[in-house]
């Protein structure tokens, strides 16, 4: 730099005669400069830009499950290890069958499937953007790649047990896509294809909506024997009751 | 709810502690080794800082880290609160860690000598192999003279050079990625390279503590990394080349300090 008669010398850390500029000024002025900026930086967001407004779209679909439909034989779970994972483990399916040897029907059985919260507290506590709601089909999802595995989704989810995953073997956080990152056979997954864990449940205890279901505290309230042989059988009709929905 | 993990509410500290390093730098006035009477300054106060936050930040980094278990040990904090506070020291480390190499890189930039007594000579090889030969008891070996740091210090700082820029460079994106949203595909690289380098400074930083703390012929060397000074004898006996340097410079007056100058390394083997 030779304006004005200001100098860089590229060899010297002091100020050489005639020259005013010297290496150790260079260096204390970035440092100086640098500081300024990131603590302007700061004040200037403070005041100029808005607070953050948290917002996602609705989901393209929600699962529907019926506890007093499920005969517990998890074969949802092995469908939904094996699609997304190539492999049948129960511990990263990505919905979560409960059996509880001495409870009496119908709270023997818990179905913890994801609800695609119009509100979903995991995709606002991730801090990375990891998880989000897919821009096109709204699904709330996991971007595995940016995962860092604090695992404040799996804290956030307002359920227990918790709809975000931790993956264990992959270490990042994963949860109940629609099926929108995995193939059910050579068709295709998410809001407008097919679920593997709907497609083999044998009771047709799993269905899928793109109505945006009546939730409570507790899960849906969803009765998928209303016109089935359950009606005879004097379960049809009543909605669950809360305690054990998903 | 938890609390906001560090890396989010706090990451404006990870961009001003570079600048504060290199502030530092800029009005540290630093001192060039000397010979003092029986005994020889070897690190003056400003090393000492640079090496001690760069170091223990480093240390603290790669526990954190590996504690953290992403990638290295499955679930060694659990879930929850102690990974997040983990990942809180992760952080404070950061700071610490980046303070400290920026202070030295900017330091190294205003004296070149400094970066060029870090580097290998044509001496490397033949250097250290006398060197670990005596270590190892093979008596046909003679002590090398060895300049300031050994040739092997100054090939093993090549690597845990080119680590630091690249756990730096890849921590800078990684840290970024709490603010912006960076492309999944750049995280699936900058991620897995983070973690290689940290595998890299880890297989660096343990035989470092090994030969430059554990073993009892380092201790004067350990000491001096607190006082700044080593005895004459043991100068003379370890590093005869810097000892002539030091001398040599002391003959023609060269005071040095801040000097980009290089002292011209004399042959004494």
């Amino acid at each position: 730099m030779k304006d004005k008669g200001t100098t860089l010398n590229p060899r010297s850390s002091e100020p050489d005669k005639g020259k005013t500029f010297s290496r150790r000024e260079f260096v204390t002025s970035i440092g100086g400069v640098g500081i300024g900026a990131v603590l302007g930086g700061m004040f200037v967001s403070s005041i100029a830009l808005p607070d953050k407004v948290f917002a996602v779209p609705a989901s393209g679909g929600y699962l529907l499950v019926d506890t007093k439909k499920c005969a517990g034989c998890t074969s949802c779970m092995m469908a939904c290890s094996l699609t997304h994972h190539g492999e049948t483990n129960m511990s990263l399916s990505r919905i979560q069958i409960t059996q509880d040897p001495w409870g009496k029907f119908p709270n023997d059985i818990q179905m913890a499937q994801c609800r695609q919260c119009p509100y979903p507290a995991c995709v606002a506590a991730c801090p990375t953007g990891a998880m989000h709601a897919d821009p096109k089909t709204g699904v709330r999802t996991v971007d595995e790649d940016k995962c860092i595995g604090c695992e404040k989704c799996v804290n956030a989810c307002p359920f227990t047990p918790s709809r975000a995953l931790w993956n264990f073997e992959e270490k990042h956080a994963e949860k109940c896509d629609l099926c929108e990152g995995a193939k059910f056979w050579d068709e295709v997954g998410g809001p407008d294809g097919k679920r593997a864990c709907e497609e083999v449940c044998p009771m047709g205890a799993i269905k899928f909506t793109k109505e945006i279901p009546v939730q409570s505290e507790d899960g849906y309230e969803t009765d998928l024997r209303t016109g089935t042989v359950w009606d005879s059988l004097g379960f049809g009709g009543a909605p669950q009751s809360g305690g054990h929905l998903g | 709810m938890s609390a906001t993990l560090w890396f989010n509410s706090l990451t404006w500290l990870v961009w001003l502690a570079p600048f504060a390093g290199i502030l530092a730098a800029g009005v540290t006035k630093r001192q060039d080794p000397r010979i003092e009477g029986n005994r020889v300054l070897r690190h003056d106060t400003a090393a000492i800082v640079e090496h001690w936050t760069h170091g223990i930040a480093t240390a603290v980094l790669l526990v954190s880290g590996i504690a953290l278990g992403v990638l290295f040990v499955p679930a060694l904090v659990g879930s929850g609160r102690p990974l997040w506070i983990a990942l809180d020291i992760h952080f404070v480390a950061v700071v610490v860690f980046l303070f400290g190499t920026f202070y030295y890189g900017a330091n190294t930039m205003l004296a070149l000598k400094r970066l060029r007594e870090h580097l290998p000579t044509s001496d490397a090889v033949e250097f250290t192999k006398r060197h670990y030969g005596l270590l190892l008891g093979f008596k046909k070996f003679t002590m090398p003279p060895e300049r300031k740091y050994f040739e092997s210090e100054k090939m093993a700082y090549l690597m845990a050079a080119a680590t630091t820029i690249t756990i730096i460079v890849t921590g800078f994106v990684k840290v970024a990625a709490h603010s912006l949203d960076v492309p999944a595909g750049l995280m699936s690289i900058i991620t897995p390279t983070h973690d290689v380098a940290t595998v890299v400074m880890l297989a660096f930083i343990l035989p470092h503590i090994f030969f430059a703390a554990i073993l009892p012929s380092s201790w004067p060397i350990l000491r001096s990394m607190f006082t700044g000074h080593v005895s004459l004898d043991y100068a003379k006996h370890e590093h005869a080349g810097w000892l002539a340097e030091l001398r040599e410079a002391d003959e023609q007056g060269h005071d040095g300090a801040n000097d980009d100058s290089p002292i011209a390394p004399k042959r004494v083997a």
